[in-house]
């Protein structure tokens, strides 16, 4: 019988420190909810080993700056080898859905990387993607839901300008929350306008809010998309107990929220109500997904709390669904020469905060405007703590052959300059990644 | 001092006699079901013969009394009334046993969050009494963290006066996380309880021995008193005597070995790491249902010496496959089927039977299909050891896949691969040169093969264990095998150092209580310890101690001619 796959590795030997809320203990209770439940000697589920990530699959999707080496651990290298596991096992035909219960998370990891960010370094579900699609070839579409409390904009970043990956954030509001981002203008590149759908919940959201935005936005979404694969980057954090976000779901909402998705494949983010939330939603997920019945969990402190739903935020909910509905339906509509420019490039100075490593980076990229493919992208970056200049030059998965002349010639102007320190080329038509220092 | 140690089989009771480590006797009678203690009794009496008179004995017993009791579905009717608190709902869990629920939880950390209902667990005993139970068990979820409402739940039961024959608590029976295992542990139990007591009366009114222990699906023995406790552990002794006489007889005391038993309708597959067995994941499984009860990991295939042939021929090639039942008596010893001993016999691999019965029936066998005999022999032979291999390497893969918690483990995976394959069962000699020349390892086929059950009986030491489960937050710390929960004196005190002394004191304290005069070596064999950070201080830690007293089997030497 075709199940549910569990990867679990709750690393419960690695922390960023001590009391940080990504520590040990973080999947203990979970772990001992699950193994009480005794759920992996149903039928439904089996339970395999992670693997370890090798370095060019986490190249895939990342530049490190100064290098992977200089920031990477063990315990990154299973959690994306942990995601891995997962689509494989769905893939291969061995499950029919795979949960990666891995830490740390990875959805704040953006594509370039000096260190870490929102307590992620590698970001697990661009690295799975990025093995998927060379697996599957560059036609595979992919849908990334992340259900994170936080924006994902890690994930958002790596695939603004893709046009075979949908990228749709719910998240608490950006004006409320770090990373302070995810609003609905932030619709994708060039390439890709339309395929990055923010929905900044306000605070306060429950499970109805949030089961309406997935039934009357998501869902018609990811049927009008169609993708090959549905990801669900399920951050545990809009519980209504988590200490780091003011959202009120539930362990059922999370569980309802799975029935409806049916992703393929679920890897974990965040969410540090290590004992209240995440061993009755973990186990809410993993029920949903093998299709039994979970109204049976529920949380200890549930009854404590008041979470009717506001209703200030009941009709702001209402009025995202119109417009990002409308967002959605008109996206081939827009005037991209407005939003883009007339010119060669389309150009963005960022500067980006990476408040777990306390690093603030400055990057100017242009992402080529091309008719025929997604165009290639050209990204300098530094930071406070990597002064040295690095380029990026990175392929499209669909590049053209314009493109791909152009993008060359520049990754070898830029391996001659003496501006930067590092160059690095992408390509994944080829799975080539190149790496210059100098 | 003399040690007997007896196996009651399905098919022959074994008995084997031992001086220290030396065997002098073995003997095979014929099992009786409907009387397991005279077989003890006529295998007994003649291994007696053998002692002098006065000697000072201790039996070691296997049976497969709990076992059949099970699977024939012959134990005390019994019920479980259970308290799940919230989580999967109970009817998805496969539980094929009656169960009543009451309300009341206690959480993950071991916090009793609502308590039971008397009046409910009372109500639910009645029921359990009118639909005919006669023995209970109660279990609750996360009770081996906190007992009270199981304790709770059985009081208010006794307290309205209704008498059951024998009621279980899952924390007493089961120590590890499993909320399902654990009832089901409980309940067959309960079960099994009685059928346990007849049987030790029975036993002790033998004769007069100094010590009489029984064996445990994990391949260590215990005290009678032990076994009226918790009969369940004596539950598929037969597999893990077979795995001592391994330990027992190898020349391989400190490597990595795959014991390989080869039987009539099945061989036996376990793993020994560094001289100690490997043990299931989350206990034996019997008659399909999971348990909580500590195993050898032991793995079964439908593949023996009297197995089914079957050839199928496709574009003139033939092939075989053997199993996985048992097609009956070979040709060679009277029977009416090719089986693989037919194929041993007649290329003359082992002396077995009449070979030229063998011969016969295989040509009969092969040569509607163009075959020669030789020709379907050597293919017979050729698929045993083409099957065995591919289980072989089927159990390192599951063991190689069992999941790891944490870098260290993932990092530094310890090595179980065999370098050597150890070998029991009459056909072993003829096909594991084989096996062993496919897979690159050594081979060495064991003594005494006939009577390996009795001597891994005769060969098995007491194994003791415990887990301790400490949280200073809230002061508590809980060791259930001991029914120990008790508050922690001083818990900004008590660390990581505290906790495995304290750990392995108590395991010495319970050994004693096991009937171990002298403790032996202690392992840790699992630690865990978590800082509680709450609001970014550390408000506590969490200590998850196992401990052990190290498994093995005593060494045993055979003279040539025993």
């Amino acid at each position: 019988m075709a199940g549910v796959g569990l990867i679990f590795f709750p690393a419960f030997d690695w922390c960023i420190t001590p009391d940080h809320p990504e520590r040990e203990e973080r999947l203990l209770y979970t772990r001992d909810q699950i193994q009480e439940e005794g759920i992996l000697d149903l039928p439904q589920f089996r339970e395999y080993r992670p693997r370890m990530a090798a370095e060019k699959e986490i190249q895939r999707a990342h530049v490190f700056v100064p290098s992977l080496r200089a920031h990477i651990t063990e315990s990154h290298l299973i959690a994306a080898g942990g995601a891995i596991a997962a689509a494989d096992l769905v893939m291969g035909g061995k499950e029919e859905r795979a949960c990666a219960l891995v830490r740390p998370p990875g959805h704040h990891a953006m594509r370039v990387v000096h260190g870490q960010r929102g307590f992620c370094l590698v970001n697990n579900e661009a690295v799975m993607v990025e093995h998927i699609r060379q697996k599957l070839g560059p036609e595979a579409r992919i849908a990334i839901v992340d259900t994170d409390v936080h924006h994902g904009d890690g994930t958002q970043d790596i695939y603004y300008n893709d046009p075979n990956v949908l990228h749709i954030s719910l998240h608490q509001d950006g004006r409320t929350l770090y990373p302070g981002t995810g609003f609905l203008s932030e619709r994708g590149g060039p390439g890709a306008y339309g395929l990055t759908v923010n929905i900044p919940l306000p605070p306060g959201t429950g499970d109805e809010g949030i089961l309406a935005v997935m039934e009357s936005l998501v869902l018609p979404i990811l049927k009008d998309f169609q993708p090959d694969l549905v990801i669900n980057g399920a951050g545990q954090d809009n519980h209504f107990t988590d200490p780091l976000a003011n959202m009120q779901v539930t362990a059922q909402g999370y569980a309802r929220l799975t029935e409806l998705l049916k992703p393929d494949i679920v890897v974990l983010e965040g969410g540090y109500a290590v004992e209240g939330a995440l061993p009755y939603v973990n186990l809410g997920i993993l029920l949903a997904l093998a299709g039994l019945d979970y109204s049976h969990v529920i949380e200890p402190d549930l009854t404590r709390y008041n979470l009717r739903q506001n209703q200030a935020v009941t009709e702001t909910i209402a009025y995202l669904i119109d417009s990002v509905g409308e967002q959605w339906a008109q996206r081939r509509e827009a005037d991209l020469e407005g939003i883009f420019g007339s010119g060669d490039f389309f150009q963005r100075n960022r500067m980006i905060y990476y408040d777990t490593a306390g690093i603030t980076e400055s990057q100017r990229s242009g992402i080529r405007l091309c008719s025929t493919c997604a165009g290639w992208e050209r990204i300098e970056t530094r930071s406070d703590r990597f002064r040295e200049m690095t380029c990026a030059v990175l392929l499209p998965w669909n590049c053209c052959s314009k493109c791909r002349s152009e993008a060359e010639a520049e990754y070898e102007e830029a391996a001659f300059s003496r501006r930067f320190r590092k160059v690095a080329l992408h390509d994944p038509q080829k799975d080539h990644f190149t790496e210059l220092r100098k | 001092m003399y040690t007997i140690g007896i196996d009651v089989g399905g098919t022959n009771t074994d008995g084997a006699l031992l001086f220290g480590h030396d065997m002098l006797a073995v003997v095979k009678v014929p099992t009786d079901h409907e009387d397991l203690v005279g077989s003890t009794r006529a295998a007994l009496e003649q291994l007696l013969r053998s002692c002098p008179a006065g000697a000072e004995i201790e039996l070691q017993l296997s049976t497969t009394l709990t076992t059949n009791t099970i699977v024939e579905g012959k134990g005390t009717p019994t019920a479980a009334v259970v308290i799940p608190g919230p989580g999967l709902n109970l009817d998805q869990c496969g539980l094929d046993l009656p169960f009543h629920v009451l309300s009341g939880y206690v959480d993950h950390r071991g916090r009793v969050i609502a308590d039971i209902k008397a009046d409910q667990a009372v109500d639910a005993a009645l029921e359990a009494k009118r639909q005919g139970a006669e023995a209970l068990a109660i279990v609750g979820k996360f009770s081996q963290r906190n007992p009270r409402l199981e304790t709770a739940a059985a009081q208010a039961i006794r307290g309205a006066g209704l008498e059951f024959s024998y009621i279980t608590l899952g924390h007493e029976i089961a120590a590890r996380l499993g909320f399902p295992r654990r009832v089901v542990t409980a309940y067959l139990n309960s079960q099994v309880a009685a059928a346990q007591e007849r049987f030790i009366r029975a036993v002790q009114e033998l004769e007069e021995f100094r010590t009489i222990r029984i064996l445990k699906a994990d391949g260590g023995t215990m005290t009678l008193a032990q076994s009226r406790q918790r009969p369940i552990e004596t539950i598929l002794s037969g597999p893990a005597a077979s795995v001592m006489a391994a330990l027992a007889l190898t020349r391989y005391t400190e490597h990595n070995v795959a014991v390989v038993d080869i039987g009539g309708t099945t061989t036996d597959l376990a793993v020994v790491v560094g001289g100690l067995p490997v043990y299931e994941r989350d206990g034996a499984v019997i008659a399909g249902y999971p348990t909580a009860v500590p195993a050898v990991y032991s793995r079964s295939i439908g593949l023996g010496g009297d197995s089914e042939v079957h050839l199928t021929v496709e574009e003139g090639r033939a092939s075989f496959t053997l199993g996985p039942k048992r097609a009956g008596k070979p040709a060679c010893l009277g029977g009416a089927h090719v089986t693989p001993t037919d194929a041993i016999s007649a290329l003359r691999l082992a002396e077995v039977g009449n070979r030229e019965q063998a011969v016969a029936a295989l040509q009969a066998f092969a040569s509607p299909h163009g075959l020669s005999w030789q020709e379907a022999a050597q293919g017979i032979v050729d698929a045993f050891v083409h099957q065995l291999c591919q289980a072989i390497h089927a159990v390192y893969d599951e063991l190689e896949g069992r999941p790891v918690y944490t870098l260290a483990e993932f990092l530094e995976k310890p090595e179980l691969m065999p370098q050597v394959i150890a070998c029991l069962g009459t056909p072993a000699p003829a096909i594991m040169p084989a096996v062993g020349e496919k897979l690159g390892l050594p081979v060495e086929i064991l003594p005494c093969s006939a009577s390996a059950n009795a001597i891994g009986s005769a060969a098995a030491r007491p194994t003791t264990g415990i887990t301790l489960h400490a949280d200073t937050a809230l002061g508590q710390m809980s060791i259930p095998e001991m029914g120990l929960f008790k508050e922690i004196e001083r818990p900004a005190l008590f660390d990581q150092r505290r906790a495995r002394r304290e750990a392995l004191e108590r395991l010495v304290e319970y050994a004693r209580q096991s009937g171990l005069d002298e403790v032996p070596e202690l392992d840790i064999v699992a630690e865990e310890a978590f800082n509680i950070v709450r609001g970014f201080r550390t408000v506590g830690r969490i200590f998850h101690i196992g401990a052990q007293i190290r498994p093995g089997a005593r060494r045993i030497r055979v003279k040539e001619g025993t």
